[in-house]
């Protein structure tokens, strides 16, 4: 009894780090979110999101995210399930080699994207040189959705190869046994049982994406307002952190509903990415 | 029959895997091949070169930020995993509701999106008066990291059996013991992923870092995108290439070397324990399993000890610029907008160390200094905001007496700048230039556009899809504003709003709203047209002829008048060290330095006695030196208020919601 | 009892470069309970994949019923599989899981649900339907991955080791409950399992199994009493295997002793394995024994004692006897002749009696 209670203290050192660090800092956010520059309560704040503009942005960053995360799910379970069918060792070796790119740095991996889809960009010199007609996607919420789909697959890859590794084959071949052919035991048993991993797949893309102001910048030319961009002006050039603070507290709601499903489905985090 | 058909099968298979690989990697190779491109532009092939990397090794504004990072990366990662390798432990041990409520706070900072785990923790930094430095970044990561560490010691811990610890302590062992020696090396694959993982996120971050940072700090990403307002230096990229090599390298030894000799083992194993090792599915996974812990231990510990020598290294490297100096000086500066060697000149003769900053924007360096986050000594903003920090109290007075070398300024350039300080008492002029229209002579042909002569021109309707604007609500605006014949200094709402709807209207025939890039994209022949600053003229027409391009370059005033813009140094009434920044401010006011710093940046300078010193060439150039005089409407752009800022803020949110 | 339900021909297998089958054939009569009896890695359990249809065989065939089902995928293979650690599925409750296979035919719901009844009132978890894989115990998740194999009416059941996992007392429940089980549905069981006694206890016909090939094939009595190897021998059940000389039919030389036995053909003055079971060697007073030797062991096992005899040769006989004598006593060593077994050395190293340690 004296060891449990010692072991849960070790504990401690987090929760202090967590209140000063997540939750003092959130309690911030809601502080600036509903006060106004002379420090007064007001809601007006929150209530912005409805404005044209800001109701623009959003949907549009909730669209684009959306495609991105579906994206990156049609990509990454094939992925998964081939990385999976492959022997393990070489498995992890091909799932460092996804998350890899990672050490070269996000803006430089993004601009270098640019490179390639510029109207005189790579891809282009080489679909001239093929005679094939050009692409013209730069500047246009393709390249947006590219660049999403990009920078976050890997967090869709790992949470499904990490459930779909666990699978029993002998579960797999009990379906095969049982008289299902390989696409009833993909629907009736693998995709069930992947579905941990694959809500918290989806989180960790669409959440990202939702709140990208980088991606939305460098690949859209600026041309295309997304949330983030919103959030990330007014802190940053429009100098009004109130306004900022207010519409992070609506893209918390997001969080909180993607927090929710997460526990639903995913109790014993099974589908953790890492 | 089987055979083939799952021959092809695996053909399929190999092929995806290869697509996405193409997919993942082709940016990285774009890179690395752009690391060896002699022309700074991203669009352009100059010829093989090895610069970028000598210029890699010898810049220690990229050592530093190459230092930095990999430091705080491995710190972050080490404390957060101490942290969260506890946390975990205490956790699991916890009761249901607790538990509940540990992991879900926990997952907060996971699924928080960057941007307001950032922003959050710079106004918690603030509102406690902890100053914004490496001490804040490395606070932010760790908080950040720790979530992975737990997300990925969790799970090993509940396949740890409890039985195994109390074994050990029923051998003798005290909980300590017992837990280093068997429940330890049990988790061990965990903690080690976890440390990884937090290392990989903190070497990625960039936009928690962004808010977090305060002077003289950057890693590689905040360096990156202060670069992008100018332009990325080509050795990033040669930095870029470095690291990832090193670490593909890493990967390639540790996964194929010792492999064989394990897989032996672990077969030997597999039937020592006599289970169906070779044959059954059951044992086989076992047998993998072990493979693969082993192979996670080894793997996390050589890529562990590979950082600890690359941060040594890094540490030497660094102590080498790092001498210890009683002066400090900390300076807020645009990106590229000195020539590195007038800093270290300026060590050398003063003995004051300095720190060096860079912003991006007007507004994003506002707040810090208003917020006093950081303290710096000397900025350099543009005019219209060095009046909102005048009327704001925001500035010291300049002592004159410390900055003999004023007179070195052309007079004309003090009376200019009276329009945002009007008794010349806060701002030594710097640089200034112009707003105009670059364009393609070759493009505009094919498009069979006449030459632009004005702002208006930047409406017609053959431009689609050729325009690139300016990037910032100002200079846009005055784009528009020009072009109705309004002053770019309006406070008048309707003008406003006219100007708005015609930026609106322009919307669909502009490319990309850009600040910088203009360059490499006007040299890259991206786009007809573009809205640009005029220092880059120098540049761009000296790129234009040494990649031997088949168009040229023309930069046009256009006739309805422009932003004549003025950035100058001014001290923040928080400065420390006033005295030096003073030194500073003379220093660069000396003929000599201002020379030199011209010939870098390129931006027409306001220093009589360094104009003196140039070419008569140059000094005739229209495209650097426009005659001011002669410039009808030419305006300098002044600070309007808040409240008139604001509603530029709304209508600029307007046009690029459309 | 015309055709066999199951024949493999001349079965080859190869992993990696090893052979684990080696030009096995093997058939199985319809409405009988085989079991693959054999030590980790003899290929009894790939041997059952291959009928299963998970493994396909680089050489050979697999007739089913007179059909060549080589080819076939698992699912369309009249059987189904008890697997080693049930392989539930973990999404699905236990009616779910029963009902898969049915689910997966089209069988309607009424159907479905009969059989569901059914089945768990065969394997005695009647109101079980709603739970969840987890609530159950090793031995009911057994009985679940019985009842959802057998739902489907198959005409061949494939167990592998499926009582593995269960503690002795279950494990012997288990036992009577299969062979009920088979006897009441009538269908064909293969059973893999590396436990002598289990096999000896279920089956109909046993095949032993080691390093790819058969080593014998027969009814319990006749793999226990007649072991035709070493191997065998040494494998099920405990013996004294000792060389001997046969001096010619009916009487064998073991350690310069002449003992009477009803074997004949080996020739004259050939070498020999002898196997002598312990419970099969009376202990009498040294006169009256054939060889003499000293107790130097002994265990009270409760319904035997367990003796070791040192016969002056150092060789070790294994004795099990109601009877007990100390420590240190001198004792003589009896063997009726029908209890001496001989046969034959033998003739290749992959018949010799190697890596068993179970």
């Amino acid at each position: 009894m004296n060891r449990l209670l010692q072991k849960k203290y070790l504990a401690a050192p987090y929760a202090v780090w967590m209140t000063g660090f997540t939750i003092i800092p959130l309690l911030m956010i809601v502080y600036y979110g509903l006060t106004d520059k002379s420090g007064a309560f007001t809601l007006d704040n929150v209530l912005a999101i409805g404005t044209a503009e800001h109701v623009k942005a959003l949907v549009l960053a909730l669209g684009l995210s959306f495609i991105s995360t579906v994206l990156c799910l049609l990509i990454a379970y094939p992925l998964a399930m081939i990385l999976r069918n492959r022997n393990i060792g070489q498995g992890s070796f091909m799932v460092f080699v996804f998350i890899l790119p990672m050490w070269m740095n996000f803006l430089l991996r993004t601009l270098a994207w640019q490179t390639l889809l510029e109207k005189n960009g790579v891809i282009n010199g080489i679909l001239s040189f093929l005679h094939l007609p050009n692409i013209a996607i730069i500047n246009t919420p393709a390249a947006i959705i590219l660049g999403m789909v990009y920078n976050f697959l890997p967090f869709m890859v790992l949470p499904l190869y990490n459930v779909l590794a666990k699978i029993d084959n002998n579960v797999l071949y009990a379906a095969r046994d049982l008289g299902a052919d390989g696409l009833q035991t993909f629907i009736h048993v693998i995709f069930p049982l992947s579905i941990p991993g694959v809500i918290s797949g989806i989180t960790m893309v669409f959440i990202p994406a939702l709140t990208t102001f980088v991606i939305s910048n460098l690949l859209g030319g600026s041309k295309i307002l997304l949330i983030g961009n919103v959030i990330e002006q007014e802190f940053t050039k429009g100098s009004n952190w109130n306004l900022g603070s207010g519409l992070s507290l609506v893209l918390m709601i997001f969080i909180f509903i993607s927090m929710g499903l997460l526990a639903k489905y995913d109790k014993n985090g099974e589908g953790s990415t890492f | 029959m089987k055979n083939h058909t799952s021959k092809l099968k695996r053909f399929f298979q190999d092929f995806y895997l290869v697509l996405v690989l193409i997919f993942l990697y082709a940016p990285i190779a774009t890179m690395m091949v752009l690391s060896f491109n002699s022309s700074k532009s991203r669009t352009q092939w100059g010829g093989f070169t090895l610069d970028w990397y000598t210029q890699m090794f010898d810049s220690s504004a990229i050592t530093a930020a190459l230092y930095n990072t990999l430091l705080i990366a491995f710190l972050s990662a080490a404390i957060a995993t101490v942290i969260g390798t506890a946390a975990a432990i205490g956790i699991s041990s916890m009761k249901r509701i607790p538990r509940t409520i540990m992991m879900g706070v926990n997952n907060i900072p996971v699924l928080n999106s960057d941007i307001v785990t950032g922003i959050s923790l710079m106004l918690t930094f603030i509102a406690f008066g902890i100053s914004l430095g490496f001490k804040t970044i490395l606070l932010a990561h760790i908080s950040f990291n720790i979530p992975y560490v737990i997300l990925s010691v969790m799970p090993k811990l509940r396949q740890t059996s409890k039985s195994t610890y109390e074994a050990a302590m029923d051998l003798g062992a005290g909980p300590v013991q017992a837990f280093f020696k068997v429940v330890f090396p049990d988790i061990m694959p965990g903690v080690l992923s976890g440390f990884l993982m937090a290392f990989t996120m903190s070497l990625d971050d960039f936009i928690i870092t962004h808010f977090t940072r305060g002077a003289g700090i950057n890693t590689l990403s905040t360096l990156i995108y202060s670069e992008v307002r100018r332009g990325i230096k080509p050795s990033m990229y040669a930095l870029s290439t470095v690291i990832f090599l090193t670490v593909l390298t890493l990967l390639l030894i540790t996964n194929f070397a010792p492999e064989n000799a394990q897989k032996a083992d672990a077969a030997g194993t597999g039937r020592a324990n006599g289970t169906d090792g070779v044959f059954g599915k059951g044992g086989k996974r076992l047998t993998t399993q072990q493979i693969q812990k082993r192979k996670t231990i080894k793997k996390g510990l050589l890529v562990a000890a590979a950082f600890c020598v690359v941060v040594s290294v890094c540490f030497s490297t660094y102590k080498y610029y790092l001498v210890s100096h009683s002066d400090e000086l900390y300076v807020y500066n645009w990106g590229e907008y000195i020539d590195d060697s007038v800093i270290e000149e300026f060590e050398e003769e003063t003995g004051i160390h300095v720190t060096y900053d860079l912003f991006e924007t007007n507004e994003e360096m506002y707040p810090i200094i208003e917020a006093g986050a950081v303290q710096y000594d000397v900025v350099c903003p543009s005019d219209y905001m060095i009046q909102k920090m005048v009327e704001n109290g925001l500035l010291a007075e300049i002592n004159f007496e410390n900055v003999p070398n004023i007179s070195y300024i052309d007079e004309k350039y003090m009376k200019q700048s009276q329009s945002f300080d009007p008794q010349n008492r806060y701002a030594v002029p710097y640089c200034w230039g112009t707003v105009g229209i670059l364009y393609n002579t070759k493009r505009i042909e094919e498009l069979g556009v006449p030459a632009p002569t004005k702002w208006a021109d930047l409406w017609d309707p053959r431009y689609d899809g050729e325009i690139l604007m300016q990037d910032s609500v100002r200079d846009a605006f005055m784009v528009a504003l020009k072009s109705l014949g309004y002053s770019m200094n309006t406070s008048d709402v309707e003008e406003l709003r006219e100007a708005k709807d015609l930026l609106i209207a322009q919307k669909p025939l502009v490319q990309a709203y850009v600040i910088d890039q203009v360059r490499d994209k006007m040299i890259g022949g991206e786009a007809a047209v573009g809205v640009i600053y005029s220092g880059e003229m120098l540049y761009i027409q000296e790129e234009v002829e040494n990649l031997g391009l088949d168009y040229s370059l023309e930069y046009v005033i256009p006739e309805e008048g422009t932003n004549i813009w003025l950035d100058a140094w001014v001290i923040p009434a928080n400065a420390q060290n006033k005295e030096n920044a003073e030194k500073w401010i003379n220093f660069l006011c000396r003929p000599d330095i201002a020379k030199k710093n011209f010939e870098y940046i390129t931006y027409p300078t306001p220093n009589k006695g360094a104009f003196d010193l140039l070419d008569e060439e140059l000094q005739n150039n229209k495209a650097v030196f426009p005659d001011v005089e002669k410039l009808k409407n030419g305006e300098v752009f002044q600070y309007l208020g808040d409240d008139v800022d604001t509603i530029y803020n709304e209508f600029w949110k307007e046009v690029k919601a459309k | 009892m015309g055709q066999p339900l199951i024949d493999l021909r001349n079965i080859t297998k190869t992993f990696d470069g090893q052979i684990v089958l080696d030009d096995l054939s093997l058939a199985v009569k319809e409405n009988t309970f085989v079991t693959l009896l054999g030590p980790s890695g003899c290929g009894k359990t790939t041997t059952l994949r291959i009928i299963g249809g998970f493994e396909s065989p680089d050489k050979g065939q697999v007739i089913f019923d007179g059909q060549d089902i080589t080819k076939l995928p698992p699912n369309r293979r009249q059987l189904n599989t008890v697997f080693q650690k049930y392989a539930l599925f973990p999404h699905m409750n236990i009616a779910e899981n029963i009902a898969f296979g049915l689910k997966i035919k089209g069988k309607s719901k009424s159907y479905i649900d009969d059989k569901i009844k059914y089945a768990l009132k065969l394997v005695n978890l009647d109101g079980f339907e709603n739970r969840s894989v987890d609530s159950l115990s090793g031995g009911q998740q057994q009985r679940i991955a019985i009842a959802r194999a057998i739902v489907n009416e198959p005409r061949l059941l494939l167990l592998d080791e499926p009582l593995g996992a269960l503690d002795l007392k279950l494990r012997q429940d288990m036992q009577y409950e299969l062979i009920r089980l088979k006897n009441e549905l009538g269908i064909t069981f293969i059973y893999v399992t590396h436990d002598q006694e289990e096999a000896l206890t279920m089956s109909d016909t046993i095949v032993v199994m080691n390093q790819g090939y058969i080593q014998q094939m027969g009814t319990p009595e006749q793999i226990y009493n007649e072991p035709e190897n070493a191997f065998v021998a040494d494998f099920i059940g405990e013996s004294n295997i000792v060389g001997g000389l046969m001096l010619h039919d009916e009487l064998v030389e073991i350690f310069g002793a002449k003992f009477a036995c009803v074997d004949k053909g080996f020739g004259v003055r050939q070498p020999v394995d002898v196997v002598i079971r312990p419970e099969d060697i009376d202990l009498v007073e040294p006169e009256a024994g054939t060889l003499v030797g000293t107790v130097t062991h002994l265990i009270f096992k409760g319904v035997h004692y367990e003796m070791e005899v040192t016969t002056p040769d150092g060789f070790e006989w294994l004795v099990h006897s109601t009877d007990m004598f100390p420590v240190g006593k001198k004792v003589g060593i009896h063997v009726d002749p029908f209890d001496i077994q001989i046969m034959n050395k033998p003739a290749s190293e992959d018949e010799e009696a190697v890596g068993v340690n179970e």
